[in-house]
């Protein structure tokens, strides 16, 4: 901590000659900035919708809202009846990306389990519900097999190890009405290490359905 | 003190680009499987009318793609594909893409927007992908002139890309070791 404190205020003396107050102040923030998970939200250049994203080094997740209007078009022209496109519309649909971005000089092998992640809303707590879950209950449900084809691949895997350069682009239902808030607590392995970070204040996208003229 | 000052902001600089440049994620390698298994056998009609048989390309490199219209990243990398297909043109390095679920409508739909000239097999059930080692689209698997299966990428890549092309060169190869990162 000490010896920490020493090369931080070297550093900061050095700055200072080099730079000027203003520039110190910026560099030594750089310099200080502690390797932590960035929680970024804002709005995502393709989709022009809410995102909600975690980066740490090595890994980006983020989390972009799907309007339930989009999600009941898709699975009806995926072979799903009104009913159960309604059924999943309504579930509170986003659009993961889950990528490994560590560097081929310092490798990271990035796992997850669904299973493991939490979703916090309400004062009460659950797991989510994965694409293994989900066949059953379309099984049972009768929906034709290419739509259950389509939902299947639609989905974020449940498990996944990704090396450099790997991704995934998949949907993930939270089962939470159309404009609910709520926390996720996300859990990954990085290199056989258990990471964990909370997205916080992630909302549904509302059930919005426009007319002619309203845009 | 000024020379050393200047050295100090150009290693700043320099920190700053390399740490973008890995941000950005697009590495273009291919993971070397520590264990290659052999491809399961398949033949689909394409979107073309074909039939198309895996076994029929023993003695080649099959760039082996799973992918659907509906998929992003699918959809992104199609156009390095037809790139990369122009380039390694006379070499012993085919690609096929397979499409999952989706009929030859769909797929032909898509190819007026995304013209490509290497084969889309259609697995309409699922069948195929159900016997290889996919858990998401896109994945791509390397197929080496044995047939066995010795490389893969899941998500999208640029395949036009220099050095991926040389690693699908070394595959066709014959040789005792591997390239690219080993699992």
């Amino acid at each position: 901590m000490i010896q920490a404190y020493a090369v931080s205020k070297a550093k900061g003396r050095f700055a200072h000659i080099c730079f000027g107050r203003t520039a110190t102040a910026v560099l030594l923030l750089l310099i200080t900035i502690p390797v932590a998970a960035v929680v970024n939200t804002g709005t995502d250049e393709e989709s022009r919708l809410p995102y909600w994203e975690i980066v740490e080094p090595g890994v980006s997740i983020r989390l972009v809202q799907r309007l339930p209007d989009q999600t009941r078009g898709f699975f009806q022209a995926r072979g799903f009846s009104v009913e159960d496109s309604e059924l999943i519309a309504q579930g509170c649909v986003f659009q993961t990306v889950f990528k490994n971005i560590s560097a081929s000089s310092e490798p990271s092998t990035i796992e997850y389990n669904l299973r493991d992640w939490v979703v916090r809303a309400a004062g009460a707590r659950r797991g989510l519900k994965t694409r293994e879950d989900w066949q059953k209950e379309w099984s049972a449900r009768k929906a034709p097999q290419p739509a259950q084809l389509a939902f299947e691949w639609s989905l974020l895997p449940t498990r996944q190890t990704y090396r450099p350069g790997d991704y995934n682009w998949g949907m993930m239902l939270f089962g939470l009405k159309p404009g609910t808030g709520f926390d996720l607590d996300v859990v990954w392995h990085q290199d056989g290490k258990q990471r964990t970070a909370r997205l916080k204040a992630v909302r549904c996208a509302a059930d919005v359905h426009l007319k002619p003229g309203d845009l | 003190m000024n020379i050393v000052c200047r050295f100090a902001a150009l290693l700043l600089l320099l920190s700053a680009v390399v740490t973008a440049a890995a941000e950005t994620g697009k590495i273009q390698t291919l993971l070397s499987l520590d264990k290659p298994f052999a491809a399961p056998d398949f033949a689909l009609k394409g979107e073309d009318g074909k039939t198309y048989r895996l076994s029929d390309y023993r003695g080649k490199v099959v760039v082996l793609n799973f992918w659907a219209t509906w998929c992003p990243p699918c959809r992104y990398e199609m156009p390095s594909m037809e790139r990369a297909h122009q380039k390694v043109k006379g070499e012993e390095i085919v690609i096929l893409a397979v499409n999952v679920g989706e009929d030859e409508n769909t797929v032909f739909a898509f190819t007026g927007q995304y013209p490509v000239s290497f084969p889309l097999p259609l697995d309409l059930d699922g069948s195929v992908i159900a016997k290889y080692p996919v858990i998401g689209l896109p994945t791509t698997l390397i197929i080496d002139p044995r047939g066995q299966v010795t490389h893969r990428a899941i998500g999208g890549r640029e395949w036009d890309d220099d050095r991926l092309l040389e690693q699908l060169r070394q595959i066709l190869k014959p040789q005792d070791g591997s390239s690219g990162e080993s699992r």
